[in-house]
């Protein structure tokens, strides 16, 4: 399982209200009962787990058959997980993230009959989901203007001894968004996708049409420039 | 210059540990819910009948007001697999707004609303 994956797994469950019919293939509202034993047992958002196969087979059986129940079903259980995913692949731009995460869920369903369940439905969604955050990053940094083709010697050091304060992850996490959105957009979009989407520098220059050298310019400016915010941060 | 190496794994290091923004999964907009499911609803009558409302509650959903008197109202079948959410204000209401002002129970875009 991705490292992705994991993380979101650690995420919590919005709660959804108003389903209360039982279907005899899946349980509608399943969202709501898994949030209050999670919330009952003192969990937070930490308790998130995948749906059961045979639930998640049921609720694709069912939106391929055409019921709308379903349909609504499905987009409400995963239309968070989705959401806050893109979100963070795509902040600051909130504009572009609703488009996106639409844009996951018409693939999703338009090639919903070759999801075969052997990974949980969220899983296969959220494979989706990075295909179209790489899509746009791959857009995005073609387009990019090569600024990066002499770069400047780095004089801003390492990062390592900001990174040793002991700050708590929550704000670890705030800090690195805040920096992340202070940065250039090509230079946000490149960290982002080598770093946290492990895109190795080879495969962005294959993608994007440039050279290997000109992306590792790109990432080499990109993680100077981080290092900078960091410090001001 | 610092060592491209340890350079490369130190942001491996930190990516790895911390994920950008919040710990806790961020809701869609309510009217994002609305969007997507009003877009995939058209895409599903495009490729062919829904389920029938008749079918769909005998599956054991409860329906909302509208799709009720559908169920009872003596139609045919093509008129029993319409998606008359696309007739609906509420569809509309929940597409523009957040949270929109719309109460009754079973309907997908007051479902979609936050808690």
């Amino acid at each position: 399982m991705s490292r992705i994956d994991n993380s979101f797994f650690m995420f919590g469950h919005r709660r959804l209200r108003g389903n209360s019919g039982i279907s005899p293939t899946y349980q509608l509202g399943t969202t709501l009962g898994r949030t209050e034993q999670s919330d009952a047992a003192g969990e937070g958002n930490s308790s998130y787990k995948p749906f059961a196969q045979a639930e998640d087979s049921a609720l694709v059986a069912a939106v391929l058959a055409r019921d709308r129940k379903a349909t609504a079903e499905f987009v409400s259980r995963y239309a968070d997980r989705i959401y806050s995913y893109i979100y963070s692949r795509l902040m600051p731009r909130a504009d572009l993230v609703e488009d996106l995460v639409q844009e996951v869920f018409l693939a999703a369903w338009q090639s919903l009959a070759s999801f075969r369940g052997q990974s949980p439905l969220d899983s296969w969604l959220l494979g989706i989901a990075r295909h179209k955050v790489e899509d746009h990053y791959r857009l995005r940094l073609r387009a990019a203007d090569p600024l990066d083709e002499n770069p400047e010697e780095s004089k801003a050091g390492t990062m390592a001894p900001d990174l040793d304060q002991k700050l708590d992850e929550e704000r670890l996490r705030e800090r690195t968004l805040r920096v992340l959105a202070n940065l250039p957009e090509h230079y946000r979009l490149a960290l982002l996708w080598r770093y946290w989407e492990k895109c190795p520098a080879q495969e962005m220059a294959a993608r994007t049409g440039k050279t290997e050298k000109s992306i590792e310019r790109l990432l080499a400016r990109a993680r100077d420039q981080f290092r900078k915010e960091w410090k001001d941060a | 210059m610092p060592d491209k190496n340890q350079e490369e794994e130190l942001f491996e290091h930190f990516a790895a540990g911390i994920e950008p923004g919040v710990s806790t999964t961020i809701q869609a907009p309510s009217r994002l819910r609305s969007r997507i499911y009003s877009a995939l609803m058209l895409l599903e009558s495009a490729q062919g009948r829904l389920r029938s409302i008749p079918a769909t509650k005998a599956e054991g959903h409860d329906l909302c007001v509208f799709e009720e008197l559908v169920r009872i109202a003596p139609v045919g079948q093509k008129l029993r697999s319409l998606n008359i959410c696309r007739l609906c204000h509420a569809r509309l209401l929940g597409e523009v707004m957040e949270n929109p002002p719309i109460y009754w129970g079973n309907c997908p875009y007051v479902d979609f609303k936050k808690p």
